[in-house]
């Protein structure tokens, strides 16, 4: 069996379902569960292939709810898995990811969004931002990571390995069918040669007996009484406000003097990007904002950054569902809002620069 | 700040057009330069005009997909009509002259207009097989994008192995790409 699937570094040229799955080799990922999708399905593809000379495995199961389940049952057995699904299959997937909620599963997901509603298209959107987010029946105690190009894809994905199994909070890495799909160049690296420390995992039940007793686990998804399961949100909560300052990520530029800032996240932030470089070379006073992560959100710099400026634009690929978590980390700022929404449909610089001249 | 080159490529399915951007991409890529390709996908399994984008720049590349094309290369007449949406003024608009009927169909706002006979240099004067080859050689004469010498490397990267059995192929796709940039320039 060969050792380590990535020696040194190595500048690559692939899609983004390929980098996924090298990344999961990378952070020492045990086994994925999965139910084909598109435009996720290379992600199990490779997988399959490379896993088995590591000695990984991999589940195909009947469906997305079964892959959801089954890689929750993978954690509890202490090993490091993972899924990734899209539109659909993310929607079935609620109901197991809630249980991991509930019960502190870190389990990873990965996400490549698609159209919707329902079945809609297999290519591309930013559609799944508040199902990802706040999905299921609960308050969204998650983290999710919104990607914009094939090395955060590989460096997130790794990441998220670490920060579900440090927090035991389910973790997301949101992708796209266009991040998914496309080829473009990256840096595979093992993460223990750049120093990245692999959190351990360990097993939540089956536990070794000490002194000759069992150790039984109890794990919850059920309460009996209102007040035993308000006194388990409410720690969670504080759990969760707790950490957020150590994960929240975001990237600006050019924020402090901006009339207006284009606030986008995942791919749409690269055409944001190239937009606002375009309209500050043309002398205007514009700012750039991306939320890495979406959940928890980086609130309290957004709401600064609001203050210090007049109009925010919002720019993404689906009819406001980031704008909503804005909205939500801004409120009471007296900062304009303006949109662009287009769902379910990529953004282009060209568009956002016509957008921002049309306002001034 | 130099210009990202957009590509926008399109024919029928079997005529290649993903390999073509593909290995492009990859010979750009390999000369250290930015390169990003996206294919179109969908529901169908057959029966689509194939849309392969392409994107080659010094710097990195913004969103994935792109309005408006510097080249678009139609090989067949549906992806002439699918491919006038990424036509401005400033696009160079590549056709197969074998395409019948077509002529009123081609996007008028166009930069230029270019028609090159590759089907039937393929059929008649090379081989079909080497069709999509003959199309690399035309994309990277009307853009500049790799040289020719890198788009050698590219395919004997890509079928060397099938080279080492038969060394006419390689003769054969090297004439290829040389007809297809030949095609563009006496277009031009």
């Amino acid at each position: 069996m060969a050792e380590k699937p990535i020696q040194g570094e190595k500048r690559v040229f692939m899609t983004g379902n390929e980098v996924v799955a090298w990344a999961a080799l990378a952070a020492k990922a045990d086994i994925m569960y999965g139910y084909p999708i598109t435009p996720q399905n290379e992600i199990m593809h490779y997988w399959t292939r490379m896993a088995p000379k590591y000695g990984k495995r991999f589940l195909q199961t009947e469906d997305e709810l079964s892959a959801g389940f089954t890689t929750l049952g993978g954690v509890l057995a202490g090993r490091k898995a993972f899924t990734a699904t899209a539109g659909p299959g993310n929607t079935l997937m609620q109901e197991p990811l809630s249980m991991a909620e509930m019960m502190r599963i870190p389990s990873v997901v990965i996400i490549q969004q698609r159209g919707g509603p329902s079945t809609a298209t297999v290519i591309y959107s930013q559609q799944e931002v508040t199902m990802t987010t706040y999905g299921g029946n609960g308050e969204g105690f998650r983290i999710v990571y919104s990607t914009a190009n094939h090395q955060e894809l590989f460096d997130y994905t790794i990441k998220a390995f670490n920060t579900a199994w440090k927090y035991r909070f389910p973790t997301f890495v949101l992708g796209d069918g266009y991040q998914a799909k496309m080829r473009e160049s990256l840096t595979i690296y093992d993460p223990e040669d750049r120093g990245i420390e692999l959190v351990k995992t360990e097993p939540f039940i089956g536990k070794e007996p000490v002194n000759g007793e069992k150790q039984p686990v109890h794990i919850r998804n059920t309460y009996n009484t209102e007040e035993e399961l308000f006194e388990v949100i409410t720690k969670y909560l504080e759990d969760y406000t707790r950490i957020t300052p150590e994960i929240i990520e975001h990237q600006e530029f050019d924020c402090e003097d901006a009339d207006i800032v284009v606030v986008s996240h995942g791919v749409v932030s690269r055409a944001a990007k190239g937009a606002v470089q375009e309209l500050r070379n043309a002398g205007l006073k514009v700012g750039y904002f991306r939320p890495v992560t979406l959940r928890p959100f980086p609130a309290d710099r957004l709401r600064a950054v609001a203050d210090g400026t007049k109009t925010l634009l919002m720019v993404e690929s689906s009819l406001g569902q980031m704008a909503k978590l804005v909205k939500d980390a801004i409120f009471g700022s007296t900062v304009a809002i303006a949109t662009l929404f287009k769902p379910g449909v990529g953004v282009t610089s060209e568009e956002i620069v016509t957008k921002v001249k049309g306002m001034l | 700040m130099s210009k990202t080159v957009k590509i926008a490529l399109a024919g029928e399915g079997g005529q290649g057009v993903q390999s073509v951007a593909e290995i492009i991409a990859e010979a750009a890529n390999e000369e250290g330069r930015e390169a990003l390709y996206i294919p179109n996908f969908g529901v169908e399994q057959r029966g689509g005009v194939s849309v392969a984008y392409l994107q080659i720049g010094t710097e990195h590349i913004g969103s994935p997909k792109f309005q408006k094309a510097d080249i678009v290369m139609a090989l067949s007449d549906r992806a002439v009509k699918r491919t006038r949406q990424y036509v401005d003024e400033r696009t160079t608009f590549v056709y197969d002259t074998s395409i019948e009927g077509v002529e009123e169909e081609l996007p008028k706002n166009a930069g230029r207009i270019l028609g090159i006979p590759a089907i039937e240099v393929s059929k008649n004067e090379l081989h079909p097989r080497v069709f999509n080859i003959i199309i690399m050689g035309a994309v990277i004469k009307a853009t500049g994008v790799v040289s020719e010498e890198e788009a050698r490397a590219a395919i004997e990267k890509k079928l060397g192995y099938k080279f080492e059995q038969n060394p006419d192929l390689r003769e054969l796709n090297f004439k290829a790409i040389a007809r297809g940039m030949e095609l563009v320039e006496k277009a031009q």
